[in-house]
């Protein structure tokens, strides 16, 4: 790979997520001969959503291997792979059909290390496009991090930027625990500066994508994204947010957020998993827990999916999930009125 | 095992509270049911009694420093248990919260000066409270301009910068100034916190005006005088002018509603029931029982009242029912001398009334100078509900009843 | 003939010296030593949950992992202790998991249904039904891919055997042509329900044409059968042809778990099996061949009494774990 090449133009390289993606799997694959890449049509097909692209044919079909239509065999099968010496990558070719991998992730993956006493460990990846937008109805358009991060053992990363996409996924691989890397499908095509080399993005630590003094704006995933594009506006609007990207929600980075809402004293979290029982809540809850309860000068706010399977009518869509003028109302109603 | 004598909570509260006095000491035979130290909270102080008989032992000594509810402060050896324990007795011991005197009052205790509310009714953010706190404000005197009248950052911050000049409670440590003795440095007691606490903030947020007025005490001196007696032919105490100007004001305060009423944030509570307060000294420390019903009260229950509660003050078995909530309360220092003088409001209520001693002064009656006995009355009103014109006429009625009882009938 | 002459061996047993024998014969006590040890252990209250006890079964725990070389895994089941002691554990580092000791294989934080001795090449008993079996993939293609030669045996249960895991694993296994052996030990009941109302087909072994590859249907009380076939499904894997399908048709004396009130079954099926004793039999067997005399099996029978007394010993002395250490090892560092 003429890495060099690229080294010297990286200060000004604009990759797509996707290839971001695949950039960091095929440094790793070169890198390491233990990594291996897996899934659904991730071979000629290049991936469901063309992340794995040409990798079969750099790296052959031995090592970015073609799977059965069976979630839970090759969910276990990384299980497998990984406690006996190899690094695998498995791509849930939609982030939902990780409903039929279930068993395999929670019961396996995540607890071989405790239920073992320290005595094995699990260095997998599960890569799970996700999110909706694309207008695959409600089999196809989940956002189900919140699921695992409530299950310890297992580590669940959501980057919203080319940049993180790679430094992410080769953080994940080094890792010696079991991470599900959750991608958004509406970030694939966005692009952004991705240096050539292969670079880390830590595990468990929180972005400030944008400083503020007037409120904090937490967004996961392309929340994240969406919660900057809002903050441009409210900036006009003489409303200064903070916007952080989560990046991580297990580990979790409590006290990037705790740190901001302590200089802001108000809170918006906004998330596209739905609403009830996810993300938002353990936040919120994690600062009223905490000594920056004392702190708030508003009720937290979460803005959330809604309490629905995401519809396929595209207006119904865009409404079952948090979108940029949610976040800009809600956003000025939590500073200017102290509600949303 | 010993039986371990703890801080006990005594007010829903409460987290802290300072012994203020141990009435025994190490190694101390105590019965069951014995008061056996003072608990100050930020309400009160109330007696704390022995949950078991037995020999008081390994008392902490620390007076006047707050300790955490539930932490134990001695313990009981009950007969025959081995009296000499090198150390405290394992954690393990029988834990039983000390009864205290309040343990049979049927309602909360109302207290004798309320500390700044932390919930019930106000609408606050956790920044509000906390800033609120560390600056001694009561957020009832804030007004919210959120939600529903909720008090947020900025209105707590607009208050502070609108009231005057005074240092935030911590703060407030001066250095002696150079050259002047260093002399005694004594720590408030529990009430005197309180009660510094609450006259502070009483003049910082009830803007505060006064009306006096001499009054002419012949009248009231004959009453006073006719009263001793039938008093004394009927058992009751014999009745004092604080007693008598206490029932004349109850009186009154029935067609004057807005004297007797409180703040209540942005809004006027105007009292159904005439509860007097009358200020009294304890141990150089200042307290307010009162005469609950005071206007449903005649002169003989009045007389007893005041007796049983001044007796309940000196044995200190008055209640902090009994010693806070009234609707209005009378301050006479006229046994002490003193001419006039004007007395802080004891919030929330919405006035005070200071009575000066009683003195014989010429006055012109009939275009006549006499000698007659004179006292003045200042009433201080909070300026909030309570209108110059409002206070003028209890005054007027005031003087009126007093210099013509006869009219109360 | 002479009055000495003895029938011939059959060739299964004729194969197995009489190390090897002893070897598979100690382990089989053991075996059943130690899990009547962990029930009496249970009854006395020393274990605090429940256990899935294989009494009955020791010939196919034993059998099937005789010819595997030491450097091959196992994963194992959730009625798994048969499995560890035919691998070589330690009964006394397995006692002080069930009894939730810090020394135990799992620093007692397994305990019966989690033990495992990673470096030993277990990879661990599982408390799911077919949990193992889409590992066992994964493992296949781990040896693969590092071409260490080794092999994968998989335990599982005539219950798994109808679980999706199941059939995703074997067609997995078959298309990569993994070196995996699976071995279903067929008892009879998915807890209470019969094999025979759970699945339509008479075998599980039947089942191994649909995914291509061999399967065998065997006695699994006869060590010396068992052993047989697993050699050559343990070759079959080694030589890259592909994975196997192992059933062995055995019979747990005890319950499925210590709740169980045996309600789905008759004390006279229960008798007819307890005729089939595995260890029995080989030890008549081998009586028969003049291969060892009754003092010389005894011995083999009181020395693993003796190693599993001692194990219990050791174990009820060991310290507990501390509270403060409860997360741990949830994940590497």
């Amino acid at each position: 790979m003429p890495s060099d090449t690229l080294e010297a133009v990286s200060e000004i390289r604009e990759l797509s997520y996707a290839e971001a993606v695949r950039e960091a799997l095929g440094q790793a694959m070169e890198a390491d001969e233990r990594v291996f890449l897996f899934g659904e049509d991730v071979g000629v097909y290049g991936g469901a959503f063309g992340v794995s692209g040409d990798l079969v044919h750099r790296f052959g079909k031995d090592r970015v291997i073609d799977t059965p239509i069976s979630e839970l065999g090759i969910a276990g099968a990384a299980v497998g792979a990984a406690i006996t010496g190899m690094r695998p990558v498995l791509e849930i070719q939609f982030s939902d059909f990780v409903t039929l991998a279930m068993e395999q992730l929670v019961n396996q993956a995540a607890k071989i290390r405790f239920m073992f006493g320290g005595k094995a460990s699990v260095p997998m990846v599960v890569r799970l496009p996700g999110g909706s937008g694309t207008g695959a109805a409600a089999q196809h358009s989940q956002s189900l991090e919140a699921w695992f991060a409530h299950v310890p053992g297992l580590k669940v990363l959501q980057p919203s930027t080319p940049h993180d996409a790679k430094g992410m996924l080769l953080a994940a691989i080094d890792d010696p625990n079991p991470v599900l890397i959750f991608e958004h499908k509406l970030l694939y095509k966005t692009k952004g500066h991705v240096p050539a080399e292969a670079y880390r993005v830590p595990i468990g630590k929180a972005a400030i994508r944008r400083e503020g003094t007037d409120l904090t704006i937490v967004g996961s995933s392309i929340m994240a994204r969406k919660a900057e594009a809002a903050a441009e506006r409210l900036a006009a609007d003489g409303i200064s947010a903070e916007v952080i990207d989560l990046r991580s929600i297990r580990p979790i980075d409590f006290t990037t957020i705790a740190e901001s809402v302590r200089k802001t004293h108000r809170l918006l979290v906004v998330y596209e998993g739905v609403k009830t029982m996810g993300i938002g809540a353990e936040i919120s809850a994690m600062i009223a827990e905490s000594e920056v309860f004392d702190f708030l000068d508003a009720p937290i706010i979460r803005l959330g999916g809604a309490d629905a399977p995401i519809p396929y009518n595209p207006v119904l869509e865009k409404a079952a999930v948090p979108q940029e003028d949610d976040i800009v109302t809600a956003a000025t109603n939590l500073v200017r009125r102290g509600e949303a | 095992m010993p039986v371990e004598v703890i801080l006990p909570k005594v007010d829903m509260d409460m987290e802290t509270g300072t012994i203020e006095a141990w009435h025994v000491k190490e190694g101390d035979l105590v019965r069951q049911g014995d008061t056996i130290f003072e608990i100050g909270t930020n309400k009160a102080v109330m007696e704390v009694e022995a949950p078991a008989s037995g020999a008081i032992r390994n008392i902490k000594t620390e007076t006047g420093v707050p300790i955490s509810v539930g932490t134990p402060v001695a313990w009981i050896y009950l007969d025959g248990e081995a009296a000499t324990t090198p150390s405290e007795p394992a954690a393990a011991a029988a834990t039983v919260a000390a009864a205290t005197t309040l343990s049979k009052a049927e309602t909360p205790a109302a207290p004798v000066i309320t500390v700044a509310p932390t919930s019930s009714g106000l609408r606050a953010t956790p920044l509000a409270r906390r800033i609120a706190r560390q600056n001694a404000l009561d957020l009832k005197t804030v007004t919210g301009s959120g939600p529903r009248g909720r008090i947020g950052e900025s209105d707590v911050k607009r208050h502070l910068e609108q009231r005057p000049r005074c240092a935030p409670a911590q703060e407030a440590r001066p250095a002696p100034a150079a050259g002047a003795s260093e002399g005694r440095l004594q720590p408030f007691s529990a009430i005197r916190r309180i009660v510094a606490n609450r006259l502070s903030e009483s003049m910082r947020t009830a803007p505060h005006f006064y009306l006096t007025s001499e009054i002419e005490m012949s009248a009231a001196r004959d009453l006073l005088g006719r009263l001793a007696k039938r008093h004394e032919r009927i058992g009751a105490p014999k009745p004092s002018l604080t007693v008598l100007i206490a029932r004349v004001a109850a009186r009154i305060l029935r067609d004057h509603p807005v004297i007797n009423a409180s703040v209540e944030g942005e809004a006027t509570r105007f009292h159904e029931r005439i509860d007097i307060g009358i200020a009294m000294e304890r141990d150089g420390d200042l307290v307010v029982p009162v005469l609950r019903d005071a206007g449903s009260m005649d002169m003989p229950a009045m007389t007893r009242e005041f007796a049983r509660l001044r007796e309940g003050m000196a044995k200190r078995t008055l209640t902090p029912a009994e010693l806070g909530g009234g609707t209005f309360t009378i301050s006479n220092l006229g046994m002490y001398g003193v001419d006039s003088f004007t007395a802080i409001i004891n919030p929330p209520q919405g006035a005070i009334l200071a009575v000066g001693r009683t003195v014989d002064k010429p006055v012109g009656r009939e275009g006549q100078i006499v000698l007659r006995p004179m006292a003045n009355f200042t009433l201080s009103s909070d300026h909030r509900i309570v209108d110059g014109v409002a206070a003028a006429r209890f005054m007027a009625d005031l003087r009126e009843a007093l210099e013509n009882p006869e009219l109360l009938l | 003939m002479s009055a000495h002459q003895k029938p011939n061996q059959r060739p299964e047993l004729a194969a197995l010296d009489d190390a090897t024998v002893a070897q598979a014969l100690t382990r089989m006590h053991l075996i059943r030593k130690f899990e009547e040890a962990a029930e009496a252990s249970y009854m006395r209250g020393l274990i605090h949950g429940t256990m899935h006890l294989s009494i009955g079964q020791e010939a196919s725990a034993v059998g099937t992992t005789l010819p595997l070389e030491a450097h091959d895994y196992i994963l194992s089941t959730h009625r798994g202790h048969g499995h560890c002691i035919a691998r070589g554990a330690e009964p006394k580092l397995m006692f002080a998991e069930f009894f939730g000791k810090e020394t135990g294989y799992c620093k007692g934080r397994g305990g019966s249904m989690h033990i495992a001795d990673v470096e030993g090449g277990n990879l661990g008993a599982n408390g799911i039904v077919g949990g193992g079996l889409p590992i066992a993939v994964g493992v296949g293609m781990s040896i693969k891919a590092q071409k260490n030669g080794r092999v994968c045996m998989v335990f599982f249960g005539d219950g798994a055997s109808n679980e999706g895991a199941f059939h995703e694993a074997l067609n997995m296994a078959s298309i990569w042509k993994l070196p995996v052996v699976f071995v279903c030990e067929n008892n009879k009941y998915g807890m209470s329900m019969d094999i025979g109302r759970a699945m339509a087909v008479a075998n599980v072994a039947d089942r191994a044409s649909a995914y291509g590859m061999p399967g065998h249907c065997l006695d699994g009380n006869d060590l010396a059968g068992v052993a047989a076939v697993a050699k050559v499904a343990i070759a079959r894997a080694r030589s890259g042809e592909g994975p196997s399908l192992i059933e062995c048709k055995t019979y747990r004396w005890r319950g499925h778990s210590k709740s169980d009130r045996n309600l789905y079954r008759t004390k006279e099926e229960i008798e007819e099996w307890r005729n089939q004793d595995p260890i029995r039999r080989l030890e008549d067997e081998l009586k028969a061949h003049d291969r060892f005399d009754a003092a010389a099996l005894m011995k083999l029978e009181e020395g693993a009494q003796r190693d599993i007394d001692a194990a219990v010993e050791f174990a009820r002395t060991c310290p507990d774990p501390d509270p403060k250490d409860l997360t741990r090892d949830v994940y590497a560092l």
